[in-house]
Formats: structure tokens, C-alpha cells, sequence
């Protein structure tokens, strides 16, 4: 036990924590005025939902992660049946189907699918590591992870089916997918992008990338809110207006500001201090989940540390990067701030991943 | 395992690739809060971002020759910018200006969807609202003018029932999610082609995003995307037939009443239609109602006059008016006996005033023609001989070949709301009056009386089967959909013209017996003062709630046909005398026209000079 509690990464519980409490406080001033006419169930949904994760996440410490091997078909075809459950039974919210109803919650399956995915990716490749040396072996990954790719794209989730792109991205490159390659398929998209645009895509697909690359073209106001966004961050100045002292969060200039804006929120009361402590604590979890990999006995374990930090990353930088006018608007969660019972579940879990491998590692090489 | 030494310099560099994200997002942070933190706190401060709709104007509506029926004139709109509390005084206020009352102003607040985008009170207001408004502008802050562009009917009443008229859509449409795109106070398409071919004419609106101070006026423009106009529509009718027909009409429909020939005559529908293609170049339907006035939101008064009229004006006569055919009839009853080989040519059948077979069933105004075959029972719509036909040929095949001619089923006009009427059988009775059938029935049934229900359109249809050799054509009113650039946007695709399974024998007599018609001893032997031939059959459909409806239906020139017009005047006694004569002027002026007649001086406006 002395030697299990001197394994376990502290520095990674301690920031995903923190960053938890100041997802609570967020979600707390962004539907504070919704919560004192009776209206937000909010704070009680996230908090019940962070607790029954946390408990759900030190039980499965005591599972040795590289169990999970031999059900990865199993994992990976669950994956597809509650993807295409969505397809067919889910329910539509703001013209995209992704949620799954159960009782009076909505889950977004596609949330979990990310992580159900870094597993399968990790032990997909790991069986195949020998032969990862030349492009077509790469190819077979990239096929194994089409089919949830495609489902999630169709949802419609541009942001999420990105984020497996992602993931793959990392854990590719971490295998040792060569740089020419990654040259070799920069020079490809290049290439193919105009053919795709003239001949394949039809003109609502246009309309749809058009408005991803460019959210001023949406009138349905993604231009609003990204202008709303960016006055509510810089308005916060060097200390914030205080918790709850926001006005642009607090009058309801910033729509979605509980969900996707949050960041905003954060940067309208916390202020420029406020944020770069999230930002450290943000560092800290890719820090840690780098070194996790570094550290991992296999390549089962190394590999499923990478997907689940390029996960985060990808969430942190393009969700952060869209508030501050960067990126374009996609419905992308920020973790452990959004707020969202699914992706809160999929990030704890993340971290209980890590953590995991942390556990398992029998030397510490960094 | 991996070559080790090679991943951990991979996740070294992963490592920096994420530390160099991190410095991007923090250095966008320093530049936003720390250095412009000034720039965002005076706009935080002033925030009074305002989105607004930039409405597109809708397509222009052209008729047959390209001129403007229906366009768009600079109008205005009132509307509410979005407001943490909405004082009473400020609605109070507002509804009196508006005229409406502070419940629709309350439900539309709470319609809104987007609250920085104000919600529109009221669309298209008139002159005098608009002074008031801006008297009282001082009075509602928050309150905004829009200009957008505001639907202009050119000619008023003309063909209105065909070209419809648009209004603001209602909670009612919105909640039952009847338009596509659309948002409190958008205005739509409410009957007609402006309703059939609302989402092509009604065009993308854009919007505009706007910071202003205080007093609402505007300080710096984010971002603006502007409307895509509707697309324009180019009819088959035609400017000058539709108006001469209208004149016709009335000016008859008026003698009617004064002659004392027909005293309740005050509705009446024309339908003129090119058997060679299905184009609908005319078609009426009176009483109309001006649609200028829907546009501004009808007054209660101008409502109350449309709606208690007691001869519908907002009826379409011509697709939903369904009148028994009466003797226009006689031709699918006689397609019928001769197709199935139950009559010849020039077999001769007794009228002596009334059938054997049911002795009660007589000819109008007790007429007893004596011996007659089938071309001089058709130019004399002899009942007896048609009872005879129908007798022979029996109900069954009567329904069927109605129904071969299009009656009981919607022609497929690009027009909502069209009905099918109804085709006499034994089915039909059955179902609706749940009784058997006699022999009295397929009488009423051979010469169009009893069950069997046509809209003017259907005759038109079938007419043209007649006049073209058999061909089934579906009309239609839109030949093709512009751009605004005018360049062509869709020519609407209408079902192939298929042919009828009736022979071109038994038209060919169908053909005889009409041009019979008008010709002497014909029932509209004053066509023979036309330059060219006409075949026509008169009808006269039984009203049980006053005078029977006037039916007239010709084609022309015989030879080779290019008009076909069916004419029905409701309460016009018989169809020769009501609608006869406005068919006839529809072709003399046709004639004139191409140029077989000489052309009128002109109108009675220069002839004054």
C-alpha cells in the first residue's frame, strides 16, 4: 500500500482536482441567474455526476489496465452499436443528433466513444507495433478507426470527430510515424482538398466548412457569440471582476456560457490571473501524462497515455482557442470546466487511465 | 517493445509541441486582457451589440411577356430591442402606436429566439403609423425603425386568387413549423403562387451586427452579411388576356344583374389554358379582394368585409370551386358509348320529350326534338339522347371514363389547395348517402348532374384532351424560376402529357359535335360570327340553393387549336347566355390578337383626347 501511494502521481490528482473545483464555481456563476428563479439543475447534476465519477475511478485503479487487452473487439464493437444507437434512436438538440435520453438525462455516447477509442487505438497498435514501419501498416490504423469516425461525423459532430483525428495524430506520431510522412500527408490534403471541394462535396457541405472556417458566415449568430466571447475575456483585465461580478456573464450577453464559452466566463471574473492558473493546471495534466508515457512498461500503456493527453489537448486548445477568436467556433467542451455530465465522466476517466498506468509502472525512469 | 530511446525523444517533442500551444493561447491572453484590456472594458461597458435581420426582398413575379406583376417598395418595420425588463409604460406605449395589444407584444417577446436580434412588432407599417411612430420616438427607447423591402401587388385585384398574397407569419403557422427558416415577424407566402412557391421567392435574409450606445444609435459595424433576394418567377399568364378577361367578366356579370336574367350572378371563374402544352394563360376567379391590403396586416373593418361577403372572395374558384359539369358532361358520356361500341355515328335515337325508362326524366323546358344521332344531340345537349347513351353504357363506364379525363382527382396546377371534386358511381353514393343505385342516378350522371363534382380547371383539362388528340396534360402556371441576376435559377418540371385511352375516332366525333354547337341550330350558334371555328359545348349545372350555375367550355381554332376556356357563372341561368358570351369575347380579342381580327381603335381613355 506505502508503495502504491508513493507511486501515485499526485502532482496529476491535485490539478485535475483543482481544475474540477473551478469547473464547479464556473458553472455556478454562468447559471447563477437561472438557479435563483429555480431554473438550473446545473450544480447539483455536475457535482452528483463528479462524485459518482471520482468513486467510479478509484475502483477502477484496482484493475490492472493491461487486463483490458482482450476485450478491446468487444469494447470496440460496443463503441459502434451505441454510435449507431444514437443514429437511429437518438434525439436532436440544436439540428445535430447526438444525445442518447435515459430517464430525464441526455448523454452524448460520442463523448465516451473518444476514450473507448484511445484504448482500442492503443491495443490495436500495439499488437501491430512490429510492422509499424511502413505507411501501409499505418493505413490499417487509420481504417480500424474510420468506422467510429465516420459515424461521429455524421452525427453531425465535426468537433469531436476532429478530436479522434486527434488522438490518432498523437499516438501515431508517438509510435513513430516518420515526419516525411507527415509531410508526405500535408502535400496529399493539399492536393486532394480543391478535388474534394469541386467534385465531391455538395453545396450544404460547403456551406457547413464555410462556416467552420469563417463563423461570420453563420447567421445564426456563432459571429455573435465569439465577439460577446472576446469582449466578456478581455473586459477582465489583469485580476477579473470577481466571482460572480461578471457582466457580460452575468446579464446573459454570452449564450452557451455554462457549456462551450465557459473559458470566458473564467476569463471575465478571474482575470488574466485566473487563467493562467487554469492554464498551469492544464500544463501540469499534459505534463504529467507525458511523463506517464515516458515511464509506462509497455507500449500498451505508453500508447494509452498519449491518446489520453493528445485528448486533452486537443479539447484545451481548440475549445480555449475558439473563446479567444483563434479557432473556429465548434462545439468542443473544455474539460473538467464545461459543464456536461458526459465529457466530465470521459475526462475523469481519462485521468483514472493515466493514473492507472502510472500504478503499473515497476521503475520510475523519469 | 519499441526501440525506447526513439519514443521517449517523440514524446519529448510532443511534449514541446504542447508546451508551444500553450504559449500561443497565453499569449493571445496577455495581448487581450493585459494590453487591450481597455479596448474590451469600454465595449463591455457600452454593450449594446445588436443584431439585426436584413430581410431579402422576395422575387419578382412576371407575367407570359415579362411584365411585373408583383414586386417590392421600400416599407418599414417596428421592432423591440432585447431588454433586461420591458417597462409597462414602454409597451403600453408601443401597443398604441402599433395598434396591437400588449399581450401579442408579450407573446412575441417571448417567440424570440435569439434575444440580441430584436423581435419584430410589427411588419410593413402604413404612412400613417409610421408619422405616429416617429412622433412618439422619442418616447420608446429601445424601439427601432427597419427598413426592408415591403410586397407591391401592381394591379391590385388582378388575378389574385392565382398570384395569392404574402403576411407576417402567424404563432399558429410557426408552431406547426409551416415555413421553413423563419422567425417572428418573417413574411411569408399565405395563398397562391406566393404560398406554393414561398421558400423560392422568400430568399436568405442576412443580418448586420452593430454596437450602439444608448440611444440606439449606431457606433461601429462588426460585421454585416447581406440578403440573398428571392428568386424570381416567370408565369404563363398573360397580362392582357387576364385583364381583358376580368373586364369581360365583370361588365357581364353586371348585365347579368341589371338585364334581370340573372339577378344573383355576382360569382363567376375562367379558366384559359393552351391545350398544346398545359400553360394556363388566364385564369380568374370573382369576387376577388385586393391583396395590397393583407401586406400592411389587414384592417378589421377591410377583414370583416372579406369574410362576410357572402360569395367568398377568398375562394379560388377556378382549382376549388366544385360545380356539377351539366351537359359539359355529355362528353365523357359519349366517349364512353362510343368507345365501348353502343352507339354509331349516325345511329338515330327518339327524343320524345322524355326516357321510357324513367318517364319522370325530362329535357329542359319540356323540348321534344324527335329523332337525332349523336352530333345533333351533342349541338342540341339533348338530354333524352344522353340518357340513352348513359343507359347503354352503363354508370360503371361513365366513372371510368371521367375518371380517364382527369375529373375526381387534382390536375397538379402548381397551386395549393386544389380539390378533386367527385366522380358519380355506385361507390360514391353508396359511401356518402349510404344508398343504392337506380337507374335515375345514371341519367343524372350521363348529362353531369347529381354526384358528379368538377372544379373549372378539370373541364379545362379534359377540353384540352379533346382539342389536342387525346393528350392528358398537367397545367401549370410557372414556365421558369430567374435568379435575381436574372439568370435561369429552374424550369419546373412538370409529368409528361400522356395520352388518354380514348381513340382518336371517338375524339374526332367528340370534335364534331362541339363545333356543331356553334354553328346554326347549335345552342351557341353566335359564334359563327367568329373568323375562325370554334368548338364549344354550353352546361348548366343544377343549384339547389338558387338559379343554376352557367357553364361554357370551347376551344379554338378548330383546326388547330391554341385556346382552350372554360367559363362558369354561379346563379347565371343557362350557359349560353351567362358564360357563352364572355368565352366569346375571350377569343374575339384572341383573334384580334393574333391578327385574324382587325384591331380595335384604342381604348376609350384616347379616344376622350
Amino acid at each position: 500500500m506505502g508503495n502504491l501511494l508513493r507511486k501515485i502521481d499526485w502532482i496529476l490528482i491535485v490539478a485535475s482536482l483543482a481544475l474540477m473545483g473551478f469547473g464547479l464555481m464556473l458553472v455556478y456563476s454562468a447559471t447563477y441567474n437561472y438557479a435563483q428563479t429555480g431554473q438550473s439543475w446545473h450544480m447539483q447534476r455536475q457535482t452528483v455526476f463528479m462524485a459518482v465519477s471520482i468513486i467510479l475511478a478509484v475502483v477502477s485503479l484496482a484493475f490492472d489496465y493491461r487486463g483490458s487487452r482482450q476485450y478491446i473487439i468487444y469494447l470496440y464493437v460496443f463503441n459502434v452499436v451505441l454510435l449507431l444507437t444514437v443514429m437511429f434512436f437518438g434525439h436532436s438538440q440544436l439540428g445535430a443528433q447526438r444525445w442518447l435520453q435515459i430517464g430525464s438525462l441526455s448523454f452524448q455516447p460520442s463523448e465516451f466513444s473518444k476514450l473507448i477509442m484511445v484504448i482500442c487505438l492503443a491495443a490495436f497498435m500495439e499488437r501491430r507495433i512490429e510492422w509499424l514501419e511502413d505507411f501501409a501498416d499505418y493505413a490499417r490504423v487509420f481504417v480500424f478507426l474510420f468506422v467510429p469516425f465516420v459515424l461521429v461525423l455524421k452525427q453531425p459532430d465535426l468537433g469531436t470527430s476532429l478530436s479522434f483525428v486527434a488522438i490518432l495524430l498523437g499516438m501515431a506520431f508517438i509510435s513513430g510515424f516518420k515526419y516525411k510522412w507527415l509531410v508526405r500527408l500535408g502535400i496529399g490534403f493539399a492536393a486532394i482538398a480543391p478535388l474534394l471541394w469541386n467534385f465531391v462535396l455538395k453545396d450544404y457541405q460547403k456551406l457547413r466548412i464555410k462556416v467552420f472556417l469563417n463563423p461570420e458566415l453563420d447567421p445564426f449568430g456563432s459571429g455573435y457569440h465569439v465577439i460577446q466571447s472576446k469582449i466578456a475575456i478581455g473586459s477582465g483585465g489583469l485580476f477579473g471582476k470577481g466571482w460572480l461580478a461578471g457582466t457580460q456573464s452575468q446579464l446573459n450577453f454570452l449564450p452557451e456560457n455554462h457549456t462551450d464559452f465557459v473559458f470566458a466566463v473564467a476569463g471575465e471574473e478571474f482575470g488574466f490571473v485566473g487563467v493562467c492558473i487554469i492554464l498551469l493546471l492544464y500544463m501540469a495534466v499534459i505534463w504529467r501524462g507525458v511523463v506517464i508515457a515516458m515511464n509506462a512498461d509497455d507500449d500498451f500503456g505508453m500508447l494509452l497515455a498519449t491518446g489520453v493527453t493528445s485528448m486533452f489537448m486537443f479539447h484545451i486548445l481548440v475549445n480555449i482557442g475558439m473563446t479567444i477568436g483563434i479557432m473556429p467556433v465548434t462545439g468542443v467542451p473544455l474539460p473538467f470546466l464545461s459543464y456536461g455530465v458526459s465529457s466530465l465522466m470521459t475526462n475523469i476517466m481519462g485521468v483514472a487511465l493515466l493514473l492507472n498506468v502510472s500504478l503499473r509502472t515497476s521503475e520510475l525512469k523519469f | 517493445m519499441l526501440t525506447n530511446g526513439k519514443n521517449i525523444k517523440r514524446l519529448d517533442v510532443f511534449f514541446k509541441i504542447c508546451v508551444l500551444f500553450f504559449l500561443v493561447l497565453l499569449g493571445r491572453l496577455v495581448y487581450m486582457q493585459l494590453l487591450r484590456g481597455d479596448y474590451y472594458s469600454r465595449q463591455a461597458d457600452g454593450n449594446r451589440l445588436r443584431q439585426t435581420k436584413l430581410v431579402a426582398a422576395r422575387g419578382v413575379i412576371y407575367d407570359a411577356h415579362g411584365k411585373e406583376l408583383v414586386n417590392n417598395s421600400p416599407g418599414f418595420a417596428v421592432a423591440l430591442q432585447h431588454q433586461n425588463s420591458y417597462p409597462k409604460e414602454l409597451l403600453t406605449k408601443l401597443g398604441s402606436v402599433l395598434n396591437i395589444s400588449d399581450e401579442e407584444i408579450r407573446q412575441r417577446i417571448s417567440e424570440q429566439q435569439y434575444y440580441y436580434e430584436p423581435v419584430v412588432m410589427k411588419s410593413n407599417i402604413s404612412p400613417q403609423m409610421l408619422t405616429r411612430f416617429e412622433e412618439e420616438r422619442k418616447n420608446l427607447p429601445g424601439v427601432l425603425l427597419m427598413v426592408h423591402p415591403e410586397r407591391q401587388y401592381v394591379y391590385d385585384n388582378l388575378a389574385v386568387h392565382t398570384i395569392g398574397y404574402v403576411g407576417e407569419v402567424s404563432p399558429y403557422e410557426m408552431s406547426r413549423q409551416m415555413y421553413k427558416d423563419v422567425t417572428v415577424g418573417s413574411i411569408v407566402g399565405k395563398s397562391g403562387l406566393e404560398k406554393q412557391y414561398d421558400s423560392v421567392l422568400r430568399g436568405v435574409d442576412g443580418f448586420t451586427v452593430e454596437e450602439v450606445d444608448v440611444t440606439g444609435s449606431v457606433v461601429q459595424n462588426y460585421d454585416t452579411v447581406q440578403p440573398q433576394p428571392g428568386k424570381n418567377l416567370h408565369l404563363t399568364l398573360d397580362y392582357d388576356m387576364q385583364t381583358r378577361i376580368e373586364e369581360f367578366t365583370n361588365k357581364h356579370l353586371a348585365y347579368l344583374r341589371r338585364s334581370k336574367k340573372a339577378p344573383n350572378a355576382y360569382a363567376a371563374a375562367v379558366v384559359a389554358i393552351d391545350p398544346r402544352s398545359g400553360a394556363i394563360k388566364a385564369m380568374l376567379s370573382t369576387p376577388g379582394y385586393n391583396p395590397n391590403l393583407f401586406v400592411q396586416g389587414i384592417s378589421e373593418k377591410d377583414w370583416q368585409k372579406i369574410n362576410n361577403d357572402p360569395y367568398s372572395p377568398q375562394l379560388n374558384r377556378a382549382i376549388a370551386g366544385e360545380y356539377p359539369p351539366g351537359s359539359t358532361f355529355k362528353i365523357v358520356t359519349g366517349s364512353a358509348a362510343f368507345e365501348l361500341g353502343k352507339v354509331k355515328l349516325n345511329e338515330k335515337i327518339l327524343d320524345r320529350g322524355y326516357h321510357p325508362l324513367v318517364p319522370t326524366m325530362r329535357n329542359a323546358d319540356g323540348e321534344v326534338l324527335g329523332w337525332l344521332n349523336f352530333i345533333q344531340g351533342l349541338a342540341m345537349s339533348d338530354n333524352v339522347y344522353f340518357y340513352e347513351l348513359g343507359y347503354r353504357a352503363g354508370i360503371d363506364a361513365i366513372a371510368k371514363y371521367a375518371k380517364i379525363y382527369g375529373f375526381g382527382s387534382p390536375t397538379g396546377i402548381d397551386l395549393p389547395d386544389e380539390t378533386s371534386g367527385l366522380v358519380a358511381s355506385k361507390e360514391v353514393k353508396k359511401k356518402i348517402w349510404n344508398e343504392g343505385w337506380r337507374l335515375g342516378d345514371t341519367f343524372n350522371a350521363a348529362i353531369g348532374q347529381g354526384f358528379n363534382l368538377a372544379t373549372p380547371l378539370q373541364l379545362a383539362v379534359m377540353l384540352s384532351s379533346v382539342a389536342n388528340g387525346g393528350m392528358h396534360l398537367q397545367p401549370y402556371l410557372v414556365s421558369k424560376i430567374t435568379y435575381a441576376d436574372g439568370s435561369l435559377y429552374q424550369i419546373p418540371k412538370h409529368s409528361e402529357p400522356k395520352h388518354i385511352d380514348v381513340s382518336q375516332r371517338t375524339l374526332d366525333y367528340m370534335r364534331q359535335g362541339m363545333s356543331a354547337t356553334t354553328k346554326q341550330g347549335g345552342t351557341a350558334a353566335y359564334f359563327r360570327t367568329l373568323p375562325k371555328a370554334i368548338a364549344g359545348k354550353t352546361g348548366t349545372a343544377e343549384n339547389s340553393h338558387g338559379r343554376d350555375h352557367g357553364l361554357f367550355v370551347a376551344y379554338g381554332p378548330v383546326e388547330d387549336p391554341e385556346l382552350c376556356v372554360v367559363c362558369i357563372v354561379e346563379q347565371g341561368g343557362y350557359g349560353s347566355v351567362s358564360a357563352g358570351p364572355i368565352v366569346y369575347q375571350v377569343f374575339e380579342e384572341y383573334f384580334r390578337e393574333r391578327g385574324w381580327l382587325p384591331k380595335k381603335r384604342l381604348s376609350d381613355k384616347s379616344g376622350k383626347n
